[in-house]
């Protein structure tokens, strides 16, 4: 890519991360309990910035001062960590789904493709039904989740690794593996129905019991394969001309693919056990950064991560908006507009963005 | 098949399955000869032998008058069976299939002791009623809760001509009327006169305290009742309500209280930890039983930070009091007003 373009692309990526930071602060606002923006704002401020405000933060808001802690209590403690879950998990979903698509040269590619969700989720199953570990469950159950997650995601390096893989049946290993974990699933759910709603919750997705320890377990669980991730742009774009070609221009397809494939497999696991299975986002979010800034998978990858966490946000406060009093799990309102997406895509005009091969 | 293999091969394979058809055949026609048989063994009750009742979905139903083998298809039903003393009339109580628990999928450890339930035959209702079970039993008379597939409870009726009596109370009230239906059907006894007096007085009693807490002027408490916690970090965390409509609001509001979830869209809500904290409840009470206790509320989102739970306003309660609509809802009616006015004394 020459310089313009390039610049015009970090160009876009940059208002994409205004817009998300704009949804940040907005997401704060917003939650199932109403309070306030002027008291929220104060509350954030009290906390970053230190007690800069006299009498505390609901000075003046003519609230008591029992209620001013439960308000505290709910931003602080609920609300932002949620949203940090959310664009934690969101980037994370969305940098692998971009990292996947472009190993794999396929735009359908998608983290859950790989089996980590029914993985996850059986693994969470089996702390639900089986109630091992319940004590501590705000660490125990994403551990299950992650342990069930990078099992399925094990077999599909496994098989990665393997002389005879190749795209295709890398990609139908992990359809496989969905289909072994989600028969699992069921299996295990037939020994208590009482895990039966929550694991159906849990497989819709949610952010609601975040906490601010998970929310620093998912940034180191993130961040670290997010930015060796980000590290391999050069090497996709290399990838979409061919492994033959790559190869000639000294890149390895095949190692590249095991460990592109082990980074977002990390990536995957770690907000699929912290927030339940949202779908799409992965999906998605690549297809509307290359739309916005193009091609180039050193752009893709970071804007994909930034368009994940928007739509992941987006999604959560839709659901707050549009069912207030109901707790509807994120995954709802993103499997509506991810499906419609995915419609999109099966049945638009081939040629306009390159087609099938292309990506 | 080649052209020289002898012709006689297709009829040796043609024997066995013949010998199928016939096996079948004859499977079949002993299925149809022992519903017949016992169509024929069972013939329509007699006016004259029954008594005729209306029950609660406001269907008139003929059963035998004083049944000697009643199956009872839930644990509210199985409640007023008790108190009543009509135990013994009970051949077939309902169960979850084994994966789902059994008997204890259905019934607390208590219930099962108290009202001596190991012995009685199981009757598979969830997750599908299984009418083999309930033939089984060969019941004169089926009692069933409404959650139970009416539609198939009908049909069963009408196939095998044993009459199905729907306990579905709209009201507290209606707890009572049930217990009066009962008692229309066993006949009057001391038992049955002393347990409705006794609902009846519990229930006035409530209007009382209602009228009396209007007359001294006295706040209502505000209410946080869950029967269910889902704990913090999982996806969904938050605590299971009764929203408006629904028993629990009615047994919140009789026992003096108001429901903080009383305005939320559905009649069983499921509140965040934040919605909890907001509405600042002054007493919360949680249902115990079906494997959830003290701590599994604990591992329920911000429960410690709840001003009712730190301030010791927090109190556990066998969870079906809650969740079935029985006697034993109204007889726990003065324990509820215990719990959100202590200075009140006995009731």
């Amino acid at each position: 890519m020459s310089a313009a373009p390039r610049r015009s692309a970090l160009g876009r990526t940059l208002i994409l991360v205004g817009a998300l930071a704009a949804l940040v602060l907005a997401s704060t606002l917003l939650g199932d309990v109403r309070i306030p923006a002027g008291v929220v704002l104060a509350i954030l401020g009290q906390h970053l910035l230190g007690g800069i405000l006299p009498g505390g933060p609901c000075a003046g808001a003519s609230i008591s001062a029992t209620q001013c802690r439960v308000f505290d209590t709910i931003v602080w403690s609920n609300y932002v960590p949620q949203v940090l879950l959310g664009v934690l998990v969101g980037a994370a979903l969305g940098m692998s789904g971009a990292a996947l698509q472009g190993t794999f040269r396929n735009p359908l590619a998608d983290p859950y493709l790989l089996g980590l969700s029914s993985g996850a989720a059986f693994g969470a199953a089996l702390l639900f039904v089986f109630h091992v570990g319940v004590e501590d469950a705000d660490l125990v159950l994403p551990l299950f989740a992650f342990a069930g997650s990078l099992l399925s995601g094990a077999v599909v390096l496994l098989a990665a690794r393997s002389p005879r893989s190749s795209v295709t049946t890398l990609l139908l290993t992990g359809v496989a593996m969905s289909s072994f974990f989600s028969a699992l699933l069921v299996l295990t759910l037939l020994y208590n129905p009482t895990g039966n709603l929550q694991v159906s919750f849990w497989l819709l997705g949610g952010l609601e019991g975040a906490t601010w320890i998970q929310d620093g377990i998912v940034f180191a669980g993130v961040l670290i394969p997010g930015s060796v991730l980000a590290l391999y742009g050069r090497s996709l774009n290399l990838l979409q001309l061919g492994p033959d070609v790559a190869q000639s221009l000294g890149v390895d397809a095949r190692k590249t693919r095991v460990r592109v494939l082990l980074l977002a497999s990390i990536a995957t696991s770690v907000a699929v056990a912290f927030a339940g299975v949202i779908g799409f986002v992965g999906l998605v979010a690549p297809h509307v950064v290359r739309r916005i800034a193009g091609f180039d998978y050193r752009v893709v990858l970071s804007g994909a991560a930034v368009v994940g966490a928007t739509f992941v946000l987006g999604a959560r406060d839709l659901a707050l908006v549009v069912f207030p009093g109901i707790e509807v799990p994120v995954g709802v309102p993103m499997a509506f507009a991810g499906a419609l997406f995915f419609l999109y895509l099966l049945y638009r005009r081939p040629g306009r963005a390159g087609g099938w091969g292309g990506w | 098949m080649s052209l020289n293999q002898p012709e006689a091969r297709p009829t040796r394979r043609g024997v066995p399955l013949a010998l199928v058809i016939v096996i079948l055949l004859v499977v079949a026609g002993a299925s149809v000869g022992g519903t017949a048989l016992y169509l024929e063994l069972r013939p329509a009750a007699s006016p004259s032998s029954g008594v005729t009742v209306t029950d609660d979905l406001g269907r008139t139903i003929s059963v035998p008058r004083d049944p000697a083998r009643v199956a009872v298809l839930g644990p509210n039903v199985m409640d007023s069976m008790f108190l009543l003393g009509l135990s013994s009339h009970v051949v077939g109580i309902d169960c979850s299939n084994a994966t789902l628990g059994g008997l204890e999928g259905d019934y607390t450890p208590g219930q099962v002791a108290n009202w001596s339930l190991a012995s009685i035959p199981c009757i598979t209702a969830y997750p599908a009623l299984s009418t083999a079970d309930l033939l089984a039993v060969n019941p004169d008379v089926v009692l069933a809760s409404s959650v139970l597939p009416i539609a198939q409870l009908e049909e069963f009726s009408a196939t095998y001509r044993i009459p199905v009596v729907i306990f579905d109370p709209s009201t507290l009230g209606g707890v009572v009327y049930d217990v009066e239906l009962l008692t229309s059907i066993f006949g009057a006894s001391s038992t049955s006169v002393a347990l409705v007096a006794q609902l009846q007085a519990v229930l006035g009693e409530s209007s009382s305290l209602l009228t009396n807490l209007s007359n001294n002027g006295t706040p209502l408490r505000s209410v946080f009742m869950t029967y269910y916690p889902v704990p913090a970090g999982s996806p969904d965390a938050g605590y299971y309500t009764f929203g408006p409509g629904s028993f629990g609001q009615s047994l919140i509001e009789l026992a003096g209280g108001t429901n903080v979830a009383g305005s939320a869209p559905t009649a069983d809500p499921e509140l965040s930890g934040s919605q909890v904290l907001a509405a600042n409840p002054g007493v919360v009470i949680y249902g115990v039983g079906f494997g959830v206790d003290l701590a599994s509320y604990q591992q329920g989102p911000d429960w410690t930070a709840i001003p009712a739970v730190a301030n010791g306003n927090v109190t556990g309660v066998d969870v079906t009091w809650m969740t079935e609509v029985d006697p034993a809802m109204i007889l726990a009616l003065p324990t509820f007003e215990q719990i959100l006015y202590p200075g009140l004394g006995p009731a």
